[in-house]
C-alpha cells in the first residue's frame, strides 16, 4: 500500500494544488458577493433587500452539486462556457456568498446599539464608523462561523471532479481506476483533506482565541 | 417546454426515493444520535473520545470521499455494496455525525440548571434526562434538526454518483437524451427548492407551534 | 437669541409610533450653566438629551446648538451639519459604550484622529494628559473589559472631552456604577463644571444635582412639569407632580398618604 501511495503522490500533490486554487478563488468570490449581499440586505433599498434575501434563500436550498453541473452544463448551454475550474469557482462562490452574506449579518448585528451612537456622537462619518468601530468587532464575531464555512468549502471543492477538474477527488479516482485499490487511495485521499480540515480549525481557533485573550 | 412534461414523472420519481432515504437515514440517525451523545456526556473519558474522533472524521472528510470509501472503497475487501444500500448506509453514518453533536449542544445547554434541579428533587440520571432535560432539550434543538434535515436532502444529490436513481440521477440521463442540460438541470434545482423550502417552512411553522405552546 | 445661550431649545415633541415619548418641551441652557434633568424612568430623559445631538430625530420643534440649528419632522439635517454639532457637543453614556476591541488609550484618541484629522502623537499626547487628569494614566493600555465601571465611565468622559467640546450631554452617568465607584465619576463630573464647561445630565442623584446643577428640570410622563434653580426646584417644587417624585425619591420610606412635608435634602436630618 505505501508503495502504491508513493508512486500516486506527485498526482495528489498536483490535484491538491488544484483544490486549493479552486478554494481561494472559490473564497474571494463568496466574500466579495456575499459583503455585497449584505450591503443590499441591511440597506434602503427595499428591492435591493428583497432580492438579496431571495437569492440567499434560493441559493441556500439548493445542493452545491446541482450549482456545479448548472454552471458547467447549463450556462454552457445558454451560450455561456465556462471551463471547469472556472465553473467549479462560480459555483462554489455564488452557493457560499449565501453563507456568508448570512455570517457577515450576524457579526454585524452582534455589535451593540451604543457603539453606533458613541461613534456618532464623537462626529465620526459613517465610514470612519464603519471602519474602525463596527467592523473591527463585527469581523470577531465572524470569525467562527467563518472559519467553519471555509473547511466546508475546502471539502465541497471535492465536487467540482464531477466536470472534469483535476483536483484531489479527481486524482484519487482515476489512481483508484488505474490501481483497482479504491480504498487505499480513497484513504490517501482522505488523509489530506482530514490534514486541512484540522489545521484549519486548529490554526484558526487558536487565533480566535488570542485575540479574545488581548482584549480582556 | 414538452421536454418539462416529458420528464416532470421520472424526475418526481427520483425526489420520493431521496426523499425515503433521507427519511430512514435521518429517523435511525437521530435514535443513535441520542443514544451516542449521551454516551458522550455521561459514559466517561474514553467513550467520549471514541465518539469525538468519529464525529471528527465525519466532520472532516468530504461528503463524496465518504461514499465513495464505503462504495467503492469496500469493493477492494470484495464487500459489494448495491448503490441503495451503500448510500444509505453513508447517509446514516453521516448523519450519526451530526446528529451526536445536535443533541450533545442541546442537552448540555438544558442540563446546566435544570441538571441540578433534578438532581436536587432526588431523580437518578436517567430519570433527569427522560423526564425533564430531554423534553426541553427538543424544542432548543428544533432549528437545528430542521438544516440536519435539509442538509441530508441536499446529500442526496451525491448518490447519483454511485448509481443510486434519484433526481441527479435522472437529470443526468434526461440530459443525456434530451441534450438540454439547462432544462434538465433546471428542474433538479426546482425540485430539491421546492422540497428545502418547503421543509424549512414545515420547521417554522413547527417551531412557531411549540413555542406557542410552552 | 443671545449668543450667551449655548442651547436653545423649542417646543421639542417625539413620538414613537402611536405613542408620545415628550411632547412640547423648552429649555435654554446658556454658556457654562449646568443643568440636570430628573424624573422618574420611562419620562423620556434619555431620548429627550439625545436629540440634542441628533441621536434620535424628532418630530417637532427645534433647537438651536452652537449656532446650528436642528428642525423637527423635516428631512433630517445635512451631514457636515451633523458631525459639526457632534464635533462640539460630547456625550457620555450610562453603559460607557467603550468601544471593546481598543485600549483606554485608543479610545481617547479615536474621536480626534477621525472627526479631527488630528496627527496620531497629537492625539496620543492630548488622550495621555486627559486620562492623566483623572488618575488613569497608568491603566491607558488596558482593554475596556479588564477596567471597573468607574474607570470605564471616567474614560468614556476623557474620550468626549479629547474633541474640545463646548457642551458635555451626561445621560445617567453613575446609574450603572457600583456604589462605591459613583463618587469618583462625579468628582470628574464636578471638576468640568468647575472649569465652567456647559453640562446638561440626566442624574438620579438628586444631591449631587442640588449641589453642582444651576438649573433643574423635572420631566414625568413626557412633559416638562417643573423648571427653575436648582436648589428651589429640589427643595420647594411647586408643582404636585414634582413634588410627588421628589417626595419618593428622597423620603422612600415616607408612609403613602402621609402630608407632603417640605423635602429634606441631606445635611439637614433631624
Amino acid at each position: 500500500m505505501l508503495q502504491l501511495w508513493q508512486q500516486y503522490l506527485p498526482d495528489f500533490f498536483a490535484g491538491v494544488v488544484v483544490s486549493l486554487e479552486v478554494t481561494g478563488a472559490a473564497l474571494v468570490l463568496a466574500l466579495a458577493l456575499g459583503a455585497l449581499l449584505v450591503t443590499a440586505r441591511t440597506g434602503r433599498v427595499r428591492v435591493l433587500r428583497s432580492l438579496a434575501v431571495g437569492y440567499i434563500e434560493i441559493f441556500r436550498a439548493i445542493p452545491v452539486l446541482v450549482l456545479v453541473f448548472m454552471a458547467y452544463y447549463s450556462l454552457g448551454q445558454v451560450g455561456i462556457r465556462l471551463p471547469g475550474f472556472w465553473a467549479g469557482v462560480v459555483a462554489l462562490g455564488a452557493f457560499y456568498a449565501a453563507l456568508y452574506s448570512e455570517d457577515m449579518r450576524s457579526g454585524l448585528q452582534s455589535v451593540d446599539r451604543g457603539q453606533r451612537e458613541a461613534a456618532q456622537a464623537l462626529g465620526m462619518t459613517n465610514g470612519a464608523m464603519m471602519r474602525r468601530v463596527i467592523l473591527p468587532q463585527a469581523l470577531l464575531a465572524f470569525l467562527p462561523p467563518g472559519t467553519n464555512e471555509l473547511s466546508n468549502l475546502i471539502k465541497d471543492t471535492s465536487l467540482v471532479f464531477t466536470i472534469g477538474v483535476a483536483d484531489l477527488m479527481f486524482q484519487a479516482n482515476q489512481a483508484s481506476a488505474a490501481t483497482f485499490q479504491p480504498m487505499d487511495m480513497f484513504v490517501l485521499a482522505g488523509l489530506f483533506y482530514f490534514a486541512f480540515y484540522i489545521l484549519i480549525s486548529r490554526i484558526l481557533a487558536r487565533w480566535e482565541l488570542n485575540v479574545q485573550r488581548r482584549r480582556s | 417546454m414538452h421536454y418539462v412534461a416529458l420528464y416532470w414523472a421520472v424526475m418526481a420519481r427520483g425526489g420520493a426515493l431521496d426523499l425515503e432515504m433521507t427519511a430512514i437515514a435521518v429517523a435511525i440517525s437521530v435514535v443513535v444520535g441520542v443514544l451516542a451523545a449521551i454516551g458522550k456526556l455521561y459514559g466517561g473519558k474514553l467513550l467520549a473520545a471514541i465518539i469525538t474522533g468519529y464525529v471528527e472524521v465525519i466532520r472532516g472528510l468530504p461528503p463524496i470521499l465518504q461514499l465513495f470509501i464505503i462504495y467503492f472503497g469496500l469493493s477492494q475487501f470484495q464487500i459489494n455494496l448495491s448503490p441503495f444500500a451503500a448510500g444509505l448506509l453513508w447517509l446514516i453514518l453521516y448523519g450519526i455525525g451530526y446528529a451526536v453533536e445536535i443533541f450533545r449542544a442541546g442537552i448540555a445547554a438544558v442540563a446546566e440548571g435544570q441538571g441540578e434541579a433534578a438532581d436536587a428533587l432526588g431523580m437518578t440520571r436517567a430519570q433527569g434526562l427522560r423526564r425533564v432535560i430531554l423534553p426541553q432539550a427538543w424544542v432548543i434543538m428544533l432549528p437545528s434538526l430542521m438544516t440536519f434535515l435539509v442538509l441530508q436532502v441536499k446529500n442526496t444529490t451525491l448518490l447519483y454518483l454511485v448509481g443510486v436513481a434519484d433526481i441527479m440521477y435522472q437529470a443526468r440521463l434526461g440530459t443525456s437524451a434530451t441534450e438540454q442540460p439547462a432544462i434538465m438541470y433546471g428542474m433538479a434545482a426546482v425540485a430539491y427548492l421546492v422540497i428545502n423550502l418547503t421543509l424549512s417552512r414545515l420547521g417554522g411553522v413547527l417551531e412557531r407551534r411549540v413555542e406557542a405552546s410552552r | 437669541m443671545s449668543s450667551d445661550v449655548a442651547v436653545d431649545i423649542q417646543h421639542l415633541t417625539k413620538r414613537f409610533g402611536p405613542r408620545t415619548v415628550f411632547e412640547d418641551i423648552s429649555l435654554q441652557v446658556k454658556r457654562s450653566e449646568v443643568v440636570a434633568i430628573i424624573g422618574p424612568s420611562g419620562a423620556g430623559k434619555s431620548t429627550f438629551i439625545r436629540c440634542i445631538n441628533y441621536l434620535h430625530p424628532f418630530d417637532e420643534g427645534r433647537i438651536r446648538v452652537l449656532g446650528r440649528e436642528l428642525v423637527g419632522g423635516a428631512a433630517p439635517p445635512s451631514k457636515a451639519v451633523l458631525r459639526e454639532i457632534r464635533t462640539h457637543v460630547g456625550m457620555a453614556f450610562q453603559t460607557f459604550n467603550l468601544f471593546p476591541h481598543l485600549t483606554a488609550l485608543g479610545n481617547v484618541m479615536l474621536g480626534p484622529m477621525e472627526a479631527k484629522r488630528m496627527p496620531r502623537a497629537e492625539a496620543q499626547d492630548k488622550a495621555m494628559a486627559l486620562l492623566t487628569a483623572v488618575g488613569l494614566a497608568e491603566r491607558a493600555n488596558a482593554y475596556p473589559r479588564r477596567l471597573s465601571g468607574g474607570e470605564q465611565q471616567r474614560v468614556a468622559i476623557c474620550r468626549a472631552l479629547a474633541m474640545d467640546p463646548e457642551v458635555m450631554l451626561f445621560d445617567e452617568p453613575t446609574s450603572m456604577l457600583d456604589p462605591e465607584m459613583v463618587g469618583e465619576v462625579l468628582e470628574a463630573i464636578r471638576r468640568l463644571a468647575g472649569q465652567g464647561m456647559t453640562l446638561i445630565l440626566v442624574t438620579h442623584e438628586m444631591m449631587f444635582a442640588k449641589e453642582v446643577a444651576n438649573t433643574v428640570v423635572v420631566m414625568a410622563d413626557g412633559r416638562l412639569v417643573e423648571q427653575g434653580p436648582a436648589r428651589e426646584v429640589l427643595e420647594h417644587p411647586q408643582t404636585d407632580r414634582a413634588r410627588t417624585f421628589l417626595n419618593r425619591v428622597l423620603k422612600p420610606l415616607a408612609a403613602e398618604g402621609s402630608p407632603l412635608a417640605p423635602v429634606s435634602l441631606g445635611g439637614d436630618h433631624p
